[in-house]
């Protein structure tokens, strides 16, 4: 019944790249992901590319060390995204993090690029993943990351997304966390001509944690989409989420959060927390925390807010003798500082800091 | 925490076998032709003698009807629904000819008396003849005026002629189609347009009765409206359609009951309720939906698939929808409100029970246009057996909507590790001016209550339940009397134990 797609120049140069197939006939039949998908409701990824040019490109990508291995994905993600990523990005660089390891990935994309990697923290590891993700005029980076955290290990995931007013990026990440596995994320991110952050979480066994916290400031022009599924399987799990953006004029923040727990997962904790900000007039803030629960014994929680900076707390420090532009920008910092203090990595968690400061001055 | 075994014992009354309402009346009743075509537009048109363009009106939603999709993005399942299955017209036979009570057939009357609705005693004991009645005697007693539905036709509306003399007109749409054209045509479509949705569309083309309430300029309507809506006949479905228009100043409470026979077969119903506040009007509006839920095993049972909206038009209009959804094998339903005049307040109570194999996909739509407008939402979800429910509600905030303020809170308790519990809140902001807040936790609500009561000796969970059920009551109380009763033995559930 469903009236076919037209595809736009774009799609179809990656239509053309790709082998024949059902990933080449699903992208025939319905496009890149558009408004109407409702997954995709407020990051309209279809419309944004067909203005962007149908150049093939590639994403590069600086890492601080060789990969283990490169080889082919063993298992299809599902995802379109995801799954464009394996079949145009060439084969997957799989890295296995040793104990007290930083890894640091830099991505960055120039015309039109895919890529996927792999990273893999053994049992009882504790390690520290670092990613940046930047783009030059006109590029659309689109990258997959598989994260698996085994038994009792330990993973630090810090991702820095630059601003890229002329650029488009999709990263679609899936953790997997074994038994009383544990991760911490913080994102910091200050988006695009348009920006998704996807992150898929499964906590597989019992007893995992998760802990995924970011900040977002998006200036003119630009847009950010955080959008995330956290699936609790096992029992005992537990969740903290805290996201905090703030948006100017002409900028719009999208947070989708859904947590979703299994009839197996009996005495899950789980709590989303998202707070937005609107800096001026024409700012736009979208959000759907979602909770789908099918066990009767869990503690599940989500808020959301948004709102403009509090007149009496301003009020109170221009009392105190500072003019309204510091006054603000301090609140505004203040406000949005919150997730990445709740980073245990000292190091990681000052410099992200130091990086909201000099953002939120040259907005 | 896990349910407690009291609010189990109380969710246990509500399982399907205790249904009391699954009786069928025998009638001699008349049916349109099968399936949907122009047919039976056509039939339904001449049936109720419309003017043509009412007619062109449906046929133009029949064609819109074929070119879109039934929507897929609620969380219900369901095998695929044939709509070239099903009646779109059943009525009693010679419905149309009822002048008054006198002439509506015993098995009617009986029917709603068994429901708890006596038609007839109501208007003879408490009615026109009451001139002498004094205002403490109105208090005690309180009047409803009825408009009572069956199948396909209002087969009778009580208190009318009382109701006139407030100028409050309060009749069947059919018969304002006739007597009020000019209004009809001015509202009729104007909160809900034609092509709005899947179901809405689907109504547009075939629906047959309904209510329509006019309250004018500075009225408060004497009286609680209500309509009893019945499904009877096998194998048809009810489209009925309401309009309630809320002009300058006036108020108007509004009760809305349904109930259907236990049939295995499923039965489609797909109303369309579009309410309009002009200036400084109010109007309350309340449910107590308790359609056929189906047996245990998920057989039959009634597919409520409505699209319920008001248009505060005026500047501090405000509407309020209060929901009590205990029945209906599947739910789909999202009363809304259009806050566009300045100052206007949306607000939507809901408590929904699901059991058995219910499936409910629920919610509101808060749409902030004008400056200052308000909204609150309170939604409470209970699942038990082996039901899901879905609380979905959008807030949305325009740019021009300064200082709009929004409070949405929405808790589910599940019952038993079968069930399914989801929240499915949007949010959309677009001014830096407006204060947006979702909640879903039990201890935010009452912190300090919690507190006071735990000081006072209760322990946690006592008080809790003590607490939300404090809430809950008052839910219940935003409900005119006469279903304040029926639907505190549906809710007399204890909420402990919430989760977001």
């Amino acid at each position: 019944m469903t009236a076919p797609v037209r595809l736009s120049d774009f799609e179809n140069a990656i239509a053309d790249a790709l082998p024949e197939g059902a990933l080449l006939d699903e992208l025939m039949a319905k496009g890149l992901p558009h408004r109407r998908v409702e997954a995709w409701k407020w990051t309209d990824l279809k419309t944004v590319l067909s203005r962007f040019p149908a150049e093939a490109g590639e994403v590069i990508l600086h890492a601080s060390r060789e990969p283990d291995a490169v080889a082919k994905l063993e298992r299809e993600p599902s995802m379109i995204m995801p799954r464009l990523a394996a079949a145009l990005g060439g084969d997957c660089a799989v890295y296995e993090l040793a104990d007290g390891e930083t890894l640091n990935l830099d991505f960055i994309g120039s015309a039109t690029g895919h890529r996927i990697v792999s990273v893999t923290v053994p049992a009882g590891v504790e390690a520290v993943l670092h990613e940046s993700y930047q783009g030059g005029k006109g590029s659309f980076a689109n990258i997959a990351v598989n994260i698996t955290v085994a038994e009792g290990a330990k993973l630090t995931r810090v991702i820095e997304q630059n601003a890229m007013p002329n650029s488009a990026l999709v990263v679609t990440s899936g953790l997997s966390l074994g038994p009383e596995a544990s991760v911490e994320q913080t994102t910091l991110g200050f988006g695009a001509k348009l920006a998704r952050l996807e992150t898929h979480v499964l906590h597989s066994g019992e007893g995992a944690k998760l802990s995924m916290n970011g900040a977002y400031v998006l200036g003119e022009g630009l847009h950010l989409d955080q959008t995330s599924n956290v699936r609790h399987a096992g029992p005992n799990g537990e969740t903290d989420e805290l996201f905090k953006g703030a948006v100017a004029k002409g900028g719009r923040g999208v947070f989708q959060g859904k947590i979703h727990v299994e009839r197996a997962a009996q005495k899950t904790d789980a709590q989303m927390q998202h707070r937005g900000l609107l800096m001026d007039a024409g700012a736009e803030i979208d959000a759907k925390p979602e909770l789908e629960i099918y066990a009767d014994d869990v503690i599940c929680a989500h808020g959301n807010a948004f709102g403009a900076i509090d007149e009496d707390a301003l009020f109170y420090m221009r009392q105190r003798g500072l003019d309204e532009a510091s006054a603000r920008a301090m609140l505004t910092c203040s406000f949005l500082a919150e997730p990445i203090e709740k980073m245990n990595h000292e190091g990681l968690r000052e410099a992200l800091l130091e990086r909201l400061t000099d953002r939120l001055e040259t907005l | 925490m896990p349910a407690v075994k009291e609010t189990i014992e109380d969710v246990r009354q509500l399982e399907a076998d205790k249904y009391k309402y699954g009786f069928t009346t025998e009638i001699e009743q008349e049916y349109g032709p099968k399936g949907l075509s122009e047919e039976t537009i056509r039939f339904i048109s001449e049936k109720k003698g419309e003017p043509d363009w009412l007619l062109q009106w449906r046929l133009e939603a029949y064609e819109r009807f074929k070119q879109i999709e039934e929507p897929d993005w609620a969380k219900i399942s369901h095998p695929p629904i044939d709509y070239q299955d099903a009646y779109y017209y059943a009525a009693p036979k010679d419905a149309a000819k009822y002048k008054s009570l006198d002439e509506v057939p015993q098995e009617l009357l009986d029917t709603y008396k068994k429901l708890g609705i006596p038609l007839k005693e109501a208007e003879v004991l408490l009615g026109v003849e009451g001139a002498a009645e004094t205002a403490a005697e109105a208090r005690d007693k309180p009047r409803v005026a009825v408009d009572a539905v069956f199948d396909s036709v209002s087969v009778a509306t009580t208190f009318k002629e009382e109701l006139k003399k407030a100028g409050v007109i309060f009749m069947s749409i059919s018969e304002a189609v006739q007597e009020h054209p000019e209004l009809i045509k001015k509202y009729l479509g104007s909160v809900v347009p034609v092509s709005d949705n899947f179901f809405a569309t689907l109504n547009s083309a075939v629906f047959t009765d309904g209510s329509f309430v006019y309250v004018p300029k500075g009225v408060r309507c004497p009286m609680e409206l209500s309509t009893y809506f019945r499904i009877n006949a096998e194998g048809t479905g009810q489209f009925e359609r309401t309009l309630i228009i809320a002009d300058e100043g006036a108020y108007v409470s509004y009760l809305e009951g349904c109930t259907a026979p236990m049939r295995d077969e499923n039965q489609l119903h797909a109303a369309v309720v579009e309410l309009v506040a002009l200036d400084d009007a109010e109007i309350k509006y309340s449910t107590v939906q308790n359609w056929w839920p189906g047996d245990k095993d998920g057989k039959g049972g009634v597919y409520n698939f409505v699209t319920k909206r008001a248009d505060c038009r005026g500047r501090n209009s405000k509407v309020s929808w209060t929901q009590v959804e205990t029945g209906s094998a599947i739910t789909w339903k999202y009363p809304s409100c259009i806050l566009k005049g300045d100052n206007s307040q949306g607000e939507f109570y809901s408590i929904a029970v699901t059991n058995g194999r219910q499936q409910a996909d629920t919610g509101t739509k808060m749409i902030h246009l004008g400056k200052n407008t308000k909204s609150r939402v309170i939604s409470k979800g209970i699942s038990a057996g082996r039901s899901d429910q879905t609380y979905r509600g959008l807030v949305s905030v325009h740019a021009k909507a300064e200082g709009a303020r929004n409070f949405t809170q929405c808790d589910s308790l599940l019952i038993g590790d079968q069930c399914g519990a989801h929240t499915v809140p949007y949010v959309e902001a677009k001014t830096p001016k407006a204060t947006l807040e979702h909640e879903a936790t039990t201890s935010k609500l009452s912190d300090d209550q919690l507190f006071y009561a735990r000081q006072r000796g209760l322990d946690e969970e006592t008080a809790v339940a003590l607490l939300v059920n404090g809430f809950c009551r008052d839910v219940l109380q935003e409900l005119p009397m006469e279903f304040a009763v029926e639907a505190q033995a549906l809710v007399k559930v204890s909420l402990e134990g919430s989760v977001g």
